[in-house]
């Protein structure tokens, strides 16, 4: 037990006076989480809330042109341009402005568009009146296709791209509706007119009712805050496998290893105090980066981080995830001939880890043979067992076989490091 | 358990290490006494380094075996790791803790504690003449204070088998001068010392006996007095070393 404090102690020191080493090992993943989340953030934005700039050239001046404007205008995703410098945006110009990059969409509406759209719902209904044998409308009946033309920037995301045509489709089918029953009406009361004539109120007859599934009565709003700061803390908690592996190359390096293993029982003692230190340091790390959630983010205008009742679940999930880190870092440390080498590998494996495990894109979207393949990465198991918390509302008991897949990372990584130091020992 | 009449016995140990078909040792007979202090000479890459590592248990031989003290570590690697203390040529300390740090934190691994953990370092440090900088991070000090120190780590426990790797190498005339005074006061004290060098006079002023090793094999070993006058035209150890080891210059 006396080695076992010493060794810890001894590491303790080393730590805290390594001043830059310790400024990076907790100032980085703070800096690190504040910027991917505030990043992050935006993108979220762009699908959810941001205003996006956007040429709008309506040559309709009729119900379409008024329905598509109306209904951008009132959207909160949008900024509508139409002029610019007092002038009105022309095709052309729409198309020179979006192919700049100056802006990300220009929708052009065509001169009688909403005359086009009256001609094919009348030529609708006298279609359906004469197979009843009754007379049509007497109006302009004409059957023709609208093109309304939309310019992308090249860099537009397709998501983005996506939301605006699914917004437009929106505005322009109601129209057609309300129109056709607008026509439908004027028909019938042609027809009997001594009859009222028909009022369709339009009203929605489904309605969309979002509610986010949770194992608890506690829901917690998903936002970017809530999404990422699980994420990139797991990213950056596993960064700490380059310090430990550096630090066992290090005493290997500097003749304190050769030392340590000629005295009685002390490389699994040594051993064991580094993981205990370092396991320390990605607590604390892990602590930080959820007050960095709780105070910081929300004093740069981004929503607070929720951390929920299940404390000792986070916590165990904070553990296990720091476990598995540490094991990895001692593996590579003991494997690894080269401090390049440790830091090429250990930082390489870590950012694969982290995209096999949905950090960046999310795994359900993945190829199939790549999902398989996400489900042996720590990252994936870590990042699952804090969405469990973060965002479902999960406990001890739903983390638990996540947790569980952490340590027997460890015990394996651990494993590999004992037999390849064996193996040393019989060359 | 062995009959204990040498500390260290080598019988036919060889060594070749792992895709090698040249043995680093080759079939060595040793027998090392009690209170002795033995020097391992011989040129860059004769095996000395590979016989030290077996000597303290960091790899095993490919065959053959080795008593330490009469025992095997393969059986008693603990008891064996507890009687041996270890100076490497490397300076096998932490830079950032100060030398009191650095003895305490052995010590304790040594299994000593408490107050005469702290007499027995106050006790070497003045020894070696570094009491006044107890305190100060290693990383601070000269050539010859770290080695000093790197000495005092390896000896703090009062081990029964010294093996001392170099321990002189690139330090001033006062430094070497204060080492090996020590070394022969706490060998005087009963303590085997098993030491490798490439500086001859040194060794032969030094050892009480000496092996010439090359290529894994002993080429001759006796007190050196006795090897100089047994081989009449020498009138040093360096001049039988560069005879038998030959004057072409070696690579690792």
């Amino acid at each position: 037990m006396l080695r076992l404090l010493s060794s810890i102690y001894k590491e303790l020191l080393v730590l805290i006076r390594d001043r830059a080493g310790l400024a990076i090992l907790f100032i980085m993943p703070l800096v690190l989480i504040l910027i991917m989340t505030v990043i992050q953030d935006a993108t979220f934005r762009t699908v959810k809330e941001v205003n996006i700039s956007m040429i709008l050239v309506n040559n309709d001046k009729d119900s379409l042109g008024e329905a598509i404007s109306e209904g951008l205008y009132a959207s909160d995703f949008f900024q509508i341009v139409e002029e610019i410098n007092g002038e009105k945006i022309t095709e052309e110009n729409a198309k020179e402005l979006v192919a700049r990059g100056d802006y990300k969409i220009g929708i052009i509406i065509p001169e009688r568009a909403t005359e086009a759209i009256r001609g094919n719902v009348n030529a609708l209904i006298n279609k359906s009146f004469k197979s009843f044998n009754i007379p049509g409308v007497k109006k302009r009946t004409k059957k023709s296709t609208i093109d309304i033309t939309i310019y992308i920037d090249p860099a537009t995301s397709n998501s983005f791209k996506n939301m605006v045509m699914s917004s437009l489709k929106e505005f322009t089918s109601q129209l057609e509706i309300e129109m056709f029953f607008k026509n439908f009406s004027e028909a019938m009361a042609q027809l009997m007119p001594d009859q009222k004539p028909i009022k369709f109120d339009s009203f929605e007859t489904i309605r969309y009712k979002e509610v986010y599934a949770s194992t608890t009565e506690n829901e917690i709003l998903p936002n970017s805050v809530q999404h990422n700061v699980p994420a990139w803390t797991m990213f950056a908690m596993f960064f700490i496998v380059l310090p430990l592996a550096g630090n066992i190359i290090k005493e290997r390096d500097d003749g304190s290893a050769f030392r340590l293993k000629t005295m009685p029982g002390s490389f699994v003692t040594v051993m064991f105090s580094k993981i205990f230190v370092f396991l320390g340091v990605s607590f604390v790390q892990f602590i930080l980066m959820l007050l960095v959630g709780v105070y910081i983010m929300p004093a740069l205008g981004l929503p607070q981080l929720e951390i929920g009742p299940h404390k000792i679940a986070l916590a165990v999930m904070a553990l296990s995830s720091g476990l598995a880190a540490t094991g990895y870092g001692v593996a590579i440390g003991t494997i690894a001939t080269t401090h390049e080498q440790a830091a090429t590998f250990g930082a390489v494996s870590i950012i694969i880890f982290a995209a096999l495990g949905g950090i960046w894109v999310p795994v359900y979207v993945m190829p199939h043979t790549i999902r398989i393949i996400s489900q042996f990465s720590p990252l994936h198991w870590g990042l699952n067992g804090f969405y469990d918390i973060f965002l479902r509302g999960g406990d001890l008991m739903v983390v638990l076989a996540e947790a569980g897949k952490l340590l027997t990372f460890f015990v394996i990584m651990l494993g590999v490091a004992i037999v390849y130091n064996n193996y040393n020992k019989t060359k | 358990m062995q009959e204990n009449k040498h500390i260290i016995e080598l019988k036919y140990l060889s060594k070749y290490y792992k895709g090698s078909n040249v043995p680093a040792i080759d079939n060595i007979n040793l027998n090392i006494d009690k209170g002795e202090i033995y020097g391992l000479l011989g040129p860059n890459g004769a095996g000395k380094t590979t016989t030290i590592s077996i000597l303290c248990g960091l790899f095993g031989p490919t065959s053959g075996n080795v008593f330490i003290d009469g025992m095997e570590f393969q059986h008693s690697a603990e008891k064996i790791k507890s009687i041996i203390g270890v100076v490497p040529q490397e300076i096998a300390l932490y830079p950032s803790l100060t030398a009191k740090e650095n003895l305490t934190f052995f010590g304790h691994l040594y299994g000593l504690k408490g107050k005469h953990l702290k007499t027995r370092i106050d006790e070497c440090l003045e020894l070696f003449g570094l009491e006044k900088n107890a305190n100060r991070r290693i990383k601070t000090f000269s050539g010859g204070m770290k080695r000093r120190i790197n000495l005092i780590a390896g000896i703090l426990h009062k081990p029964k088998i010294i093996y001392l790797d170099e321990p002189t190498v690139g330090i001033d005339v006062q430094s070497r001068k204060v080492i090996l005074e020590h070394l022969k006061n706490i060998n005087k004290e009963g303590t085997t010392i098993i030491y490798t060098s490439h500086y001859m006079e040194e060794a032969e002023n030094f050892c009480s006996r000496v092996a010439i090793i090359d290529k894994g094999k002993i080429l001759t070993e006796g007190k050196p007095k006795e090897l100089i006058t047994a081989k009449g035209e020498y009138t040093d150890l360096e001049s039988i070393f560069l005879n038998i080891t030959g004057r072409a210059l070696r690579d690792e």
